[in-house]
């Protein structure tokens, strides 16, 4: 017995000497991980993971705002959605406003060391507008050419605008080195900007490690060291992702906010451009008769898609800005209010009895904003099938496609939303070559108009009701840009439609 | 049929896939609501009114399910007749129309063997379009080695018996042999993989479903329903049980249907009847036996 206790003994005593040892030492082996990725990393889980690199091919779509992470623009904008000097410190226009000339900061570098300078603005503009798989040329057509004088890109015009500024931001111009740029399929694969991070490691579609760069020009206000952006799994797994801690930043699907505010998640909301709608072709039947269109207008009830779809976080529209934005028209508001009696009654009138339409929705992806379309046309008669077509963009870009859904994120350049939308040639206009009567006169002058002109608000509010008057197009709700993510990150700032780090701590034990 | 029925497995298999062939023909009728119809309910919890509570756009989940079975029966019934019909013939044939044919039917085999059929299944609705007949059919053929490989091993036993040579000797035809012989033979064990299939063809269906390949939204299906109850699963954590159930029971059953197959075919099954009805009249004995001294009487 007294030998029995003694081994006992001596096992609780060699027990707590390696407890003692022990958890000392592994804890400082996780310290340890957290020191090797940088001690300060954000682990972002994307909805957005960049299918290409290269932000020609990109585009200016979502994924620009991964992107921005490694390139930099000449502007970016600021929290009431203004260009803002970003590699451009600032410009100026000539007195006819057909020419802008961008005066770059000294001394910058890509990260593969060659110097930012006007020359390699000018192998940007010209790559976006040449290069054969870039996504980017129809966002340029206003610019003629641009003229490399040592830091001063002069930007020549094909017409007065002055949007440009406010276009050449993240989502069209972000400016690869030229070096690095002269084999694009390479660019693509191997990033190289002049934005706050460098690319370490990509594994396409799946993960990406960036290292902050201290040659940015504001690195001094960047405070995260690596940043793992990693393609985000299916929704329903993000949050445990973030309890866990694989994570400490997320885009969520409004169906995971209450489970994420549950998990003692920061829940937020970005300001941003989200605009959904329903897309006719009117040359097309029956969209070709205007009772048809202005029957769906009014067969449409926006709440629902709020209610149902984004859990009370989005926003009714039937406009392609949020209320309170500059291009909102507020003489536009409801003008096609939810009255299915009304839209009954239009049907009735261009001589359609209830199952006589019968239209194919065409999406891309299953989409539950698909079955209320049709569950609130076929309220008023209309007889809607749904059709998946994983080729969908090609339809649809095309313009062959007659009834679709299209949600776009916008474009910081308010005119660019608009002619996208609504001009002759728009990529989301499905009924091209129509445009609402008045709407390239409204464009013009909008862009005859300096931004910081008395009159500009009222312009483009202009432009944007005439834009309005479409028939292609019926919007319907702004999904909210959601994000969760964990205390150990700090706030984000407010600009829209943009994900800026500018400022933005993550505390070292995530 | 008689003797499925005779044991236990075979008749809550035969029962369930009953109540299953049911839904699949009056689901839709039996339905307390619209399943396409929308309300503003949405997430509801399981209620009198519907008893499984309502989906994210308020539609009735238990008129959905029901709604969804007939999809979901007929693609696996696609599934497993295509098999049938694609690895039977073939099988058969093989042992038939000499070596060539041999030769390459079983290296085909071997090939589609070779290929995930799920994989398979999304390429070709990729390929050719989303619906759930081609995905099926394609599903099927790919399945096909397992019929025919049973139907070959069941047709060499038959072809080298002496009474099959006897047969042919004395001019029996090959289409009156294998009427005559080959499809008793035959027919058990494929009957076997065809319950089994049909299994496996619910499972494939679900599969495609719950990925969103085949079926057009809103077309309820269980594995659509599966698939569209995860991404709520903060509002409605119960929700997936009800589906996941469904599919979980018929692949059961049907697996237990193919089990209760095999063991009452062949031999072995009429050995085991010939044993159940000794021994059910060995129990019937007592209620007859004479009285001990009748007994000893008689032995007199």
């Amino acid at each position: 017995m007294l030998r029995r206790g003694r081994v006992r003994g001596r096992a609780a005593a060699i027990g707590t000497a390696l407890a003692v040892l022990l958890v000392p030492a592994l804890s400082s082996c996780a310290g340890d991980s957290t020191a090797a990725t940088g001690g300060h990393t954000l682990k972002w889980a994307s909805s957005y993971f960049p299918a290409h690199w290269d932000p020609v091919v990109g585009g200016s779509g979502a994924q620009f705002r991964e992107l921005a992470l490694v390139y930099a623009s000449l502007t970016r904008v600021n929290a009431k959605g203004e260009a803002v000097p970003d590699l451009a410190r600032s410009w100026e226009y000539n007195a006819r406003g057909d020419q802008v000339t961008f005066h770059l900061r000294p001394g910058l570098k890509f990260s593969d060391g060659q110097p930012v300078d006007a020359n390699a603005v000018k192998a940007a503009v010209e790559r976006a507008q040449r290069q054969k798989n870039s996504a980017l040329f129809g966002d340029l057509t206003s610019i003629r050419s641009v003229q490399a004088r040592g830091l001063d890109a002069v930007v020549r015009l094909t017409q007065v605008d002055y949007q440009i500024p406010q276009l050449l931001g993240e989502r069209v111009l972000q400016i690869a080195s030229p070096k690095a740029a002269g084999s694009p399929a390479e660019l693509d694969r191997n990033p190289v900007g002049a934005g706050p991070f460098t690319v370490t490691q990509l594994i396409p579609g799946t993960k990406a490690v960036l290292r902050k760069n201290p040659g940015y020009w504001d690195a001094k206000n960047i405070h995260i060291d690596t940043v793992e952006l990693t393609s985000a799994p299916d929704a329903s797994t993000v949050v445990s992702g973030l309890r866990t801690g694989v994570y400490n930043f997320a885009d969520l699907d409004p169906r995971q906010a209450a489970d994420a505010k549950r998990a003692g998640l920061d829940v937020f909301t970005q300001p941003g451009f989200n605009a959904s709608n329903i897309s006719l072709n009117i040359n097309k039947a029956p969209f070709d008769d205007p009772r048809v269109v202005d029957a769906v207008r009014h067969a449409i009830d926006r709440r629902e898609f709020v209610d149902k779809l984004t859990f009370g976080y989005g926003q009714a529209t039937d406009q392609p800005f949020p209320e309170g934005y500059v291009a909102y028209d507020p003489k536009s508001a409801d003008r096609y209010p939810y009255d299915p009696a009304e839209s009954r009654r239009l049907l009735k009138r261009a001589g359609h009895r209830p199952g006589d339409i019968r239209l194919t929705l065409v999406i891309p992806a299953e989409d539950p904003a698909a079955e209320i379309v049709q569950s609130q046309l076929a309220k008023v008669g209309i007889i809607v099938t749904i059709r998946i077509d994983k080729n969908w963009a090609t339809p649809f870009f095309a313009k062959d496609l007659t009834f679709s859904l299209y949600a776009t994120t916008g474009r910081d350049s308010a005119l660019q939303t608009l002619t996208a939308h609504f001009g002759p040639h728009g990529p989301l206009n499905l009924s091209s070559p129509y445009e609402p009567a008045g709407f390239e006169a409204a464009v013009a002058k909008v862009r005859a108009t300096p931004l910081s002109s008395p009159h500009y608000a009222e312009e483009l509010q202009a432009a944007t009701r005439a834009g309005l008057a479409s028939r292609a197009l019926v919007f319907t709700y702004s999904s909210p840009n959601l994000f969760a993510k964990s205390k150990a990150v700090s706030g984000l700032p407010k600009n829209p439609a943009h994900i800026n780090w500018t400022g933005v701590t993550v505390a070292g034990a995530n | 049929m008689r003797r499925v029925l005779s044991l236990t497995s075979g008749r809550i298999a035969v029962a369930v896939l009953a109540v299953v062939a049911l839904l699949a023909v009056l689901g839709p009728l039996l339905a307390p609501h619209d399943p396409l119809a929308t309300s503003t309910h949405t997430l509801a919890p399981a209620s009198a009114g519907h008893w499984l509570g309502t989906d994210y756009l308020g539609r009735d989940v238990f008129s959905r399910l029901l709604a969804g079975s007939r999809i979901s029966v007929l693609g696996s019934l696609e599934v497993a007749l295509t098999a049938l019909v694609a690895g039977t013939v073939p099988g058969i044939l093989s042992v038939q129309l000499g070596r060539v044919f041999e030769w390459a039917t079983l290296r085909l085999a071997d090939t589609l063997v070779a290929l995930p059929f799920l994989l398979f299944a999304v390429a070709v609705v990729a390929l050719l379009g989303n619906g759930l007949t081609q995905a099926m059919l394609v599903t099927g053929v790919l399945v096909s080695p397992l019929f025919y490989r049973v139907a070959r091993a069941a047709t060499l036993a038959v072809a080298r018996a002496p009474y099959v040579e006897a047969a042919l000797i004395a001019g029996a035809g090959t289409g009156w042999i294998v009427r005559r012989h080959l499809w008793a033979k035959v027919l058990p064990p494929l009957a076997v993989a065809l319950a089994q299939t049909v299994g496996t063809g619910f499972v494939i269906v679900s599969s495609l479903t719950f990925l969103g390949i085949g079926v057009q939204p809103p077309a309820p299906t269980w594995g659509g329903l599966l698939a569209s109850d995860l991404g709520y699963l903060g509002h409605q954590p119960w929700a997936p049980v009800a589906p996941a159930l469904l599919v979980m029971l018929t692949v059961w059953a049907a697996n237990l249907l193919a089990d209760a197959l095999r063991d009452v075919s062949g031999e072995a099954g009429r050995t085991l009847l010939r044993g159940r009805a000794a021994r059910a009249r060995t129990a019937a004995v007592p209620s007859v036996t004479p009285t001990p001294d009748a007994h000893a009487g008689g032995a007199r």
